[in-house]
């Protein structure tokens, strides 16, 4: 049996039991508030109840991913089986205490995206062991903003005072001796310099991000040398700081770099190979000049290593084939080669090619060679594929995903949804606040939903102020709650125009392939389903229903 | 020594019941039969005849140990293997599951990626001595 299947099943299963959690939650707090108004003493039948409600959550949470719940479940299953064990009965106020907690953990639960929205196993294995992102904050007045602003991103952000800022909670909010937090962001001008240091020693594995007024030089010389990691000048560009947390503090996961190795000379090839596989970059080794094509169509590298002389046709020959062909053209070719002949070098790359590595060469010299190659080859790729302003897929490539996903999703017999997002009243943004203002509300949403919506989600950047999301194997109601939360974050974002601040809202449309029998039907009901979200009174998400007089029968 | 291949899941939780026929049926490869209580599983046992009985402890009706001791008292069930399933909650709760003839004790919340293993790993030290 296919481990995507297992996956596929126990991703059902947590979204039913999601359900029935949300539920028993309930029906707990429904007990508990009973409970807290029997002055005269309470029943141990009930109590028996309200513990076995606790109990039977306690036990099983964790196995559908609500570790954390769990626990806490099993804390107050706890507490009141030792207040029942014991002389003193469970009393009125302790209910009203537990009916509060139980009301934070619902709160908790509604609140967290549903990971069992078809969670891949990536995320799944992630949400077991992950922890929230912790950042503090040491920027006197606006750290208010700041705090908020990233906890709408879905960092844990919390605000530092300083000594001489005599805030009310300033004592609850000063760092705990070595607070496990990621990242520092301390506006320099107004925090005193000993004070962040002093903070910052608390914090060793946090990274720090310095904002200044200065944008010189200078100021930039002088956070690196306080080993800041990132600096920004005021006023702060938000999702510009987010991404450079991100990028700080989540690397994401690379696949490795692929190389195909052209030689015609076997086991120098190998050799290679198993240097460059010491330092996790994949090879294939390929000894026929002729199988050049197959292996590039097979194994799709990041950059191919040619050598120079090979019997029946040279490497730069290799290279101008390899370039008739429009799909390779951004592959990085480098030759290698015994050539130290600085003239027939050129001569070679004149020919095509992009650079050359002279033979003998150091395996720490191929790895740091390959390696910097590797990756400015897919940067590139990845820019082109993507909208500069965003950094989202670009039209073209999103409506192929859109067709990939109704093809896969009706071969799998599952259902996928397709999310057209638009920014409401865009243009009243611009006309207000200036350009600069509009791309930066396009940024905002643009980062908004790379970080809220699944790995396994495709988003792109339609058009002006469009987006649109594709969320694999996902029905209507769990894509509409994901979105939901996600309109709900946005619409609750300060953005800064200068001094001024404002909110911006979006409107969303959804439909499902399952409703649907083509990628153009879905894309065109979803947005469709966005102009009656418009129509609606605009902030909202509206879903596409299947046409009565045409339902997708099972033979359709 | 036998290969441990049926499996009875006693469990009045559907949800766990489902997530672990799961853990159990794909994951692990069991052929397995769920019970929702403990008399449905002490007729289930003799007449199915499983390789071992896993039994959740807390369960309205009668509860684990109890299943268990009936389990003894049947000629017919006397010698299936029994594994107890609990959220744990007091300390030395393991141990007396074990003293009173449970093979061994999986903790909840389980891991449904690695139930079936932790199963046949029970099953192999009990069979290896």
């Amino acid at each position: 049996m296919q481990d995507d299947d297992v996956q596929a099943k126990l991703a059902a299963l947590r979204e039913q039991y999601r359900l029935r959690l949300t539920h028993d939650l309930q029906t707990l707090l429904a007990q508990t508030r009973e409970l807290s108004t029997h002055e005269q003493g309470i029943d141990p039948e009930s109590l028996q109840t309200l513990r076995q409600g606790l109990h039977r959550n306690a036990g099983s949470a964790g196995t559908f991913g609500y570790a954390k719940l769990g626990s806490e479940m099993r804390e107050l299953e706890l507490w009141l089986q030792t207040a029942m064990e014991s002389a003193i009965a469970p009393s009125p106020p302790m209910l009203t205490a537990m009916h509060h907690r139980l009301e934070e953990i619902l709160r908790e639960l509604l609140e967290t995206p549903d990971d069992a929205v078809g969670e891949s196993r990536e995320s799944q294995e992630l949400a077991s062991g992950e922890r929230e992102v912790q950042i503090a904050v040491m920027a006197g007045e606006l750290s208010d903003h700041l705090v908020q602003s990233l906890q709408g991103f879905g960092y844990a952000c919390r605000k530092l005072a300083s000594c001489h800022e005599q805030a009310p909670e300033s004592a609850s909010a000063q760092a705990p001796e070595s607070m496990a937090v990621d990242a520092l962001i301390v506006d320099a001008a107004r925090i005193d310099e000993s004070q962040w240091k002093a903070t910052l020693e608390k914090m060793p594995s946090a990274m720090l991000i310095l904002l200044s007024d200065e944008g010189g030089f200078d100021a930039r010389l002088h956070a690196v040398r306080h080993g800041a990691q990132g600096f920004f000048n005021h006023p702060v560009d938000l999702p510009s700081l987010e991404r450079r947390l991100r990028h700080l503090i989540n690397l994401p996961q690379q696949e490795p770099y692929r190389a195909l190795i052209v030689d015609d000379d076997v086991e120098l090839a190998e050799h290679f190979r198993l240097t460059l596989k010491s330092a996790g970059i994949e090879s294939r080794v390929i000894t026929e000049p002729q199988a050049v094509l197959q292996g590039l169509r097979d194994f799709v590298p990041d950059l191919v290593l040619i050598d120079i002389n090979m019997p029946g046709c040279s490497g730069p020959e290799l290279a101008r084939i390899i370039r008739f062909d429009d799909d390779w053209l951004k592959i990085p070719l480098i030759y290698l080669s015994a050539e130290s002949n600085a003239k027939r070098q050129a001569q070679a790359l004149a020919q095509a090619g992009d650079d050359f590595l002279v033979k003998p060469i150091t395996d720490v010299a191929l790895i740091a060679a390959v390696t910097a190659r590797a990756q400015r080859s897919r940067q590139l790729s990845l820019a082109l594929a993507r909208d500069g302003l965003t950094g989202l897929i670009k039209h073209p490539a999103i409506k192929e995903l859109i067709e990939i996903e109704m093809a896969r999703s009706q071969r799998a017999d599952t259902s996928a949804c397709v999310v057209m997002i638009d920014i409401d009243c865009f243009k009243s943004i611009n006309d207000t606040y200036g350009h600069a203002t509009g791309d930066y509300v396009i940024r905002l949403l643009a980062n908004l939903l790379r970080q809220r919506l699944r790995r396994v989600d495709h988003v792109g950047r339609y058009g002006g102020e469009e987006f649109v999301a594709i969320l694999p194997s996902c029905t209507l109601v769990q894509a509409r709650d994901a979105i939901e939360r996600i309109r709900q974050s946005f619409a609750g974002l300060e953005c800064v125009a200068g001094t001024q601040t404002f909110r911006a809202s979006f409107s969303a449309g959804i439909s499902c392939t399952r409703d649907w029998t083509d990628a153009d039907a879905l894309l065109e009901a979803a947005d469709r389903a966005m102009y009656q979200a418009k129509q609606r009174g605009r902030d909202r998400v509206c879903l596409a229903l299947a046409e009565a007089e045409s339902p997708r029968g099972p033979d359709v | 020594m036998t290969i441990l291949q049926r499996i009875l899941h006693v469990e009045d939780d559907p949800s766990i019941q489902e997530v672990a026929r799961v853990a159990l049926e794909i994951v692990g490869g069991f052929e397995v039969q769920s019970c929702d209580d403990g008399y449905s599983a002490l007729e289930r046992a003799s007449e199915w005849q499983p390789d071992l009985i896993l039994l959740d402890v807390m369960m309205p009706g009668i509860d684990g140990p109890t299943t268990l001791a009936r389990l003894r008292e049947q000629a017919e069930t006397r010698d299936i293997p029994v594994v107890f399933m609990t959220a744990k909650v007091q300390t030395g709760e393991i141990e007396h599951y074990r003293a009173i003839g449970a093979l061994d004790v999986v903790v909840k919340p389980f891991d449904p990626m690695t139930l079936a293993a932790q199963l046949r790993t029970i099953w192999e030290r009990a069979h290896a001595g």
